[in-house]
């Protein structure tokens, strides 16, 4: 059992090691293909390449991942061809390479899971052996280690850079602590008043105030540094893309060229997991709506090669990613026209207005099906997302000149700051990133209209849900609410009923056990000061939910 | 804070969850037919009757603090409770086999179980002992016990006047599995 653990963790550390090389190689022959086609048949870069390959050929091998080993293999042969012969630099050659290390990618990225990876692989390095006419030539075996070489490799995590790799869980149980004495300095707290209370003031009464306020100032200053461990370069997801513009381009027929910038942008780990999905939309839609035909751009006077950025900035604590493209520009016309033969009402001069409507969930401009487009996540599915991660996506688009979206995104998750409300005795906490207002309720200004709940808010009519009907807390009240909490993601919002407003509170987020089922209104939970646990409400969710009373 | 011995669960990925059930559905299903040497059983009861699980899957037996009830979570859940920091469901085995809600006492307990990482309470009426028992006292259920229980228990051990029911620790970790 712990042989399976400590193996489970070495390929996990394998994973983290090989991925940026496969990724790195697979950016290099993309840059080779590119030049190539330019007519740059130069391939003097290729050679540091082969050292690349020939690192993850023995790290898979070390692993017992033939697959993957098989890739790095025939890859390292083509690449050996590619720099000995010039007149072997062909477009199907270039082509081959980046086919092939992108399945290295793909492959390594399986690594956790070795019974799927070995067809594609065997597939993909007949082919090569085909385009170098050595067919039947055998190839190496995997090497077979003993487990203690394993597992010995398993501790030198650390690299001469002095930088060590951690396992993420060990962060995560730094957080944990460090919630745990949160919640016992609350607990100190509670004491330095109750003693001020008590006895008034006095010099023992004092140093411990300055005790207790100086351990609030150092957790603050833990809090940060904690933080600091767990954020990641943004390269890690951008990484990513530069072989799926390609393809998507291709098959397109388009030529793009990607462009990113601030690939060094930190964020944590949490919100990097998610960012992904979304990101492949923006830049999916950007190739097949944004770009025009090759032949198109050249009629209008623009370069045929579209570019389209990928940029990544902080600014204060949040952090600004922009997907924006250099292509024809949304289309507000045809949005109208699509707006209204859906039935929505769409308003024909503000600009921007106009603009908000791709986000409404079915919308698409797009005139024909194309296989991205027709994969049914769409442009709300990635405003959705990003809102569920408490961050903000809007759009700007001028007509000829291309369109650019800018997604703003809290530095983590893992720490909020969230509201503390009760609602039939159960506490909740509610992230301050969704709460628009907190109202207190005057008799007469909730109506209720085909039995839901509505007021009267920043002069438009919101929906209020009943907090205890909304979470099932099964209780039956007679008294009213005394206060709603206005809950916001995008641009959707609903009023929740609750009883008590208990005060604003930093909580460490911690998920929820897959045996507590997947809630819609609860995104995870928090200990208190108190030491219980409170769910935290998934106001995104909240606000998303079609059917509430 | 006592120290973890195992890998801490808190953020992992569902797919490691996933894994876990298969591990422990597999567990489970190769308990009964290998009786080797000794068992050691955590013993305790719910509604009278016996019940036990083996001393290995097993981390420890707490007093029931506050469970903060969990909205929309299935319906043997009885809630999540603060274990030093750490986030534990809790299941309430009762509604499991058929049993009404449990009103805690002070004699109620959470045996804290780990199945390969992966960290549950199981809410019962009381705790009663780490029982050994001669592995060749497990038995297969007679027919009239299985009829009724079939779906929760790994077997039985006959001690003296007493029947202890072995509890399968996958009923307690796919207990979403069925919300009805």
């Amino acid at each position: 059992m712990d042989h399976d653990n400590a193996f489970g963790e070495l390929i996990q550390e394998y994973i983290a090691e090989s991925l940026p090389l496969a990724e790195a190689v697979t950016d290099a022959f993309l840059a080779l293909e590119r030049r190539w086609r330019d007519g740059d048949t130069d391939a003097a870069d290729a050679a540091g390449l082969k050292g690349t390959l020939h690192t993850l050929k023995g790290n898979s091998a070390m692993m017992g991942l033939a697959p993957i080993q098989l890739v790095a293999h025939v890859l390292e042969d083509l690449t050996a061809r590619i720099l000995a012969d010039t007149a072997a630099r062909t477009e199907a050659a270039a082509a081959l390479l980046v086919e092939g290390s992108g399945l290295l990618a793909d492959l390594v990225q399986a690594a956790a899971n070795p019974a799927a990876l070995g067809g594609a692989a065997e597939e993909y390095a007949g082919r090569v052996r085909v385009h170098l006419g050595t067919a039947g030539d055998p190839v190496g075996q995997p090497l077979r280690l003993e487990r203690r070489n394993i597992e010995r490799r398993a501790d030198a995590g650390a690299d001469a850079s002095g930088t060590i790799r951690v396992d993420f869980r060990r962060l995560d149980t730094m957080l944990e602590i460090f919630g745990e004495a949160m919640i016992e300095r609350s607990a100190l707290l509670e004491v330095y008043r109750g003693l001020t209370a008590r006895y008034g003031s006095g010099p023992e009464i004092a140093d411990l105030e300055r005790a207790v306020s100086a351990l609030g100032a150092t957790m603050k200053r833990l809090e940060t540094a904690l933080m600091q461990t767990r954020l990641l370069p943004i390269a890690t997801v951008f990484g990513r893309f530069g072989r799926a513009v390609r393809d998507l381009a291709r098959d397109e027929r388009k030529r793009v060229r990607l462009v990113t910038e601030g690939d060094d942008t930190r964020l944590d780990k949490t919100i990097l997991d998610r960012l992904g999905e979304p990101l492949v939309h923006l830049l999916s839609n950007a190739i097949v709506h944004g770009v025009e035909p090759e032949a198109e751009r050249v009629r209008v006077g623009k370069p045929p090669e579209a570019t389209v950025l990928l940029r990544a900035a902080t600014l204060a604590d949040q952090v600004q990613i922009t997907v924006a493209d250099d292509g024809r520009g949304l289309d507000t016309d045809r949005i109208v026209a699509k707006a209204r033969a859906l039935g929505l009402d769409a308003p024909s001069a503000d600009r921007e207005a106009i603009h908000a409507l791709i986000f409404v969930p079915g919308f698409s401009t797009a005139e024909q099906v194309s296989t991205v487009a027709g994969r049914g996540v769409g442009l709300d599915a990635a405003a959705a997302a990003i809102h569920a991660l408490g961050g903000g996506i809007e759009v700007a688009s001028e007509p000829g000149r291309g369109t650019s979206f800018t997604l703003t995104l809290p530095l983590t998750l893992a720490i909020v700051r969230s509201l503390i409300v009760e609602v039939d005795e159960e506490r909740y906490a509610v992230p301050l990133s969704h709460v628009a207002e907190t109202v207190r309720l005057e008799p007469g200004t909730l109506h209720e209209i085909n039995s839901r709940g509505v007021a009267m808010w920043r002069g438009s009519a919101i929906h209020v849900a009943d907090g205890g009907q909304l979470l099932g807390t099964g209780a039956t009240r007679t008294a009213p609410r005394n206060y709603y909490v206005v809950l916001f993601a995008g641009p959707r919002r609903r009023g929740l009923l609750v009883d008590r407003l208990v005060g604003h509170q930093d909580v460490v987020v911690k998920g929820l056990d897959p045996t507590l089922g997947r809630p819609d209104v609860v995104s995870g939970a928090t200990i208190l000061g108190d030491g219980r646990v409170a769910c935290i409400l998934d106001a995104a969710g909240i606000v998303a939910l079609r059917e509430v009373a | 804070m006592a120290r973890h011995s195992k890998a801490p669960v808190v953020a992992a990925a569902p797919s490691v969850f996933e894994f876990a059930d298969q591990v422990a559905a597999q567990e489970a299903a190769a308990v009964a037919p290998a009786p080797v040497g000794t068992l050691h059983l955590i013993t305790f009861r719910l509604d009278g009757e016996e019940f036990g699980l083996p001393v290995e899957t097993v981390r420890e037996v707490i007093r029931v603090g506050d469970i903060t009830r969990v909205p929309q979570a299935p319906r043997h859940i009885r809630g999540v409770t603060n274990l030093r920091g750490r986030i534990l469901p809790v299941v309430e085995i009762r509604t499991r086999l058929g049993l009404a809600p449990l009103v805690p006492r002070s004699t109620a307990r959470i045996i804290v179980t780990d199945v390969r990482g992966r960290v549950l309470g199981l809410l019962v009426d009381s705790v009663a002992q780490v029982q050994k028992v001669p592995a060749d006292r497990l038995v297969a259920a007679p027919d009239e016990v299985k009829s009724a229980h079939t779906t929760y228990l790994t077997g039985v051990v006959h001690m003296d006047a007493r029947l202890i029911i072995l509890l399968d620790l996958a009923l307690a970790l796919d207990a979403s599995a069925s919300p009805t």
